[in-house]
């Protein structure tokens, strides 16, 4: 495991949400996530970013975000947190993902979803007047790890 | 038909949301999105995809995936909607 967490401040642009990917891909890395986990941490992390660029701050693209990245020996856990509106907990709440019946096929509201079906535990703290952190935490287990796919 | 490359995410999704929805109107039979070159896709792009299959129903069109990349069917198959899309390999 690595000594210490790695801390990123970016802006809520749009542009930048690559540069976050490319970050947290390669820190899957290092910790030896496999592959196909990795491409999910990496979704579901970039719908935390896109949620606080589109909801909390509505667009704007001058506001700051912070990732917080840690890992221990049963864990890896990444904390989204920024300073906008906060979320409403119904937005939040995990619903599970089913397969919709051709008619019921919604464009939105995937994101929240998404991040749950990826982790194992999912925290939503939405601030009383200001700001959302998620707390988003995935267990290592045998089928995680790139030495167990051998 | 529609050929999208690259990472399809909140920065450049709209482009292809304006992209298919002013195909589908204009298409004889349907719209077929290419999307063999695509590297990553996110919510965004699939929210895309499913207003491209509505607006096609809509207007009494087809709407097809052709040769989707294994990012595309990851993220469909995660969020459950692999099944909705008519998919084909080329």
């Amino acid at each position: 495991m690595l000594a210490d967490d790695i801390r990123l401040q970016v802006s809520s642009d749009p542009r930048l949400l690559g540069v976050i990917r490319g970050v947290i891909q390669v820190w899957l890395e290092v910790l030896g996530l496999l592959i196909d986990r990795r491409q999910e941490v990496v979704l579901a992390v970039d719908e935390a970013c896109s949620n606080a660029m589109r909801h909390a701050y509505e667009g704007r693209t001058d506001e700051s975000i912070e990732l917080v990245l840690s890992a221990s020996n049963e864990w890896i856990e990444i904390t989204v947190s920024d300073q906008g509106t906060p979320c409403p907990t119904e937005c939040s709440e995990y619903r599970p993902l089913l397969p919709p019946a051709p008619h019921e096929v919604e464009p939105g509201g995937l994101g929240v979803k998404l991040i749950h079906e990826v982790f194992d535990e999912v925290r939503f703290c939405p601030g009383t007047t200001r700001g959302n952190c998620v707390t988003m935490r995935l267990h290592w287990t045998a089928k995680n790890e790139v030495d167990s796919e051998d | 038909m529609i050929v999208v490359e690259g990472d399809i995410d909140l920065y450049s999704s709209p482009e292809l949301r304006s992209a298919v929805l002013k195909a589908v109107p204009k298409a004889i039979t349907g719209v077929g999105v290419h999307l063999g070159g695509v590297t990553y896709m996110d919510s965004s792009g699939v929210a895309t995809l499913v207003e491209g299959l509505r607006s096609a129903k809509e207007h009494d069109k087809t709407f097809t995936l052709l040769a989707p990349s294994t990012a595309v069917m990851k993220v469909l198959e995660l969020a459950r909607l692999d099944s909705v899309f008519e998919v084909r390999s080329a």
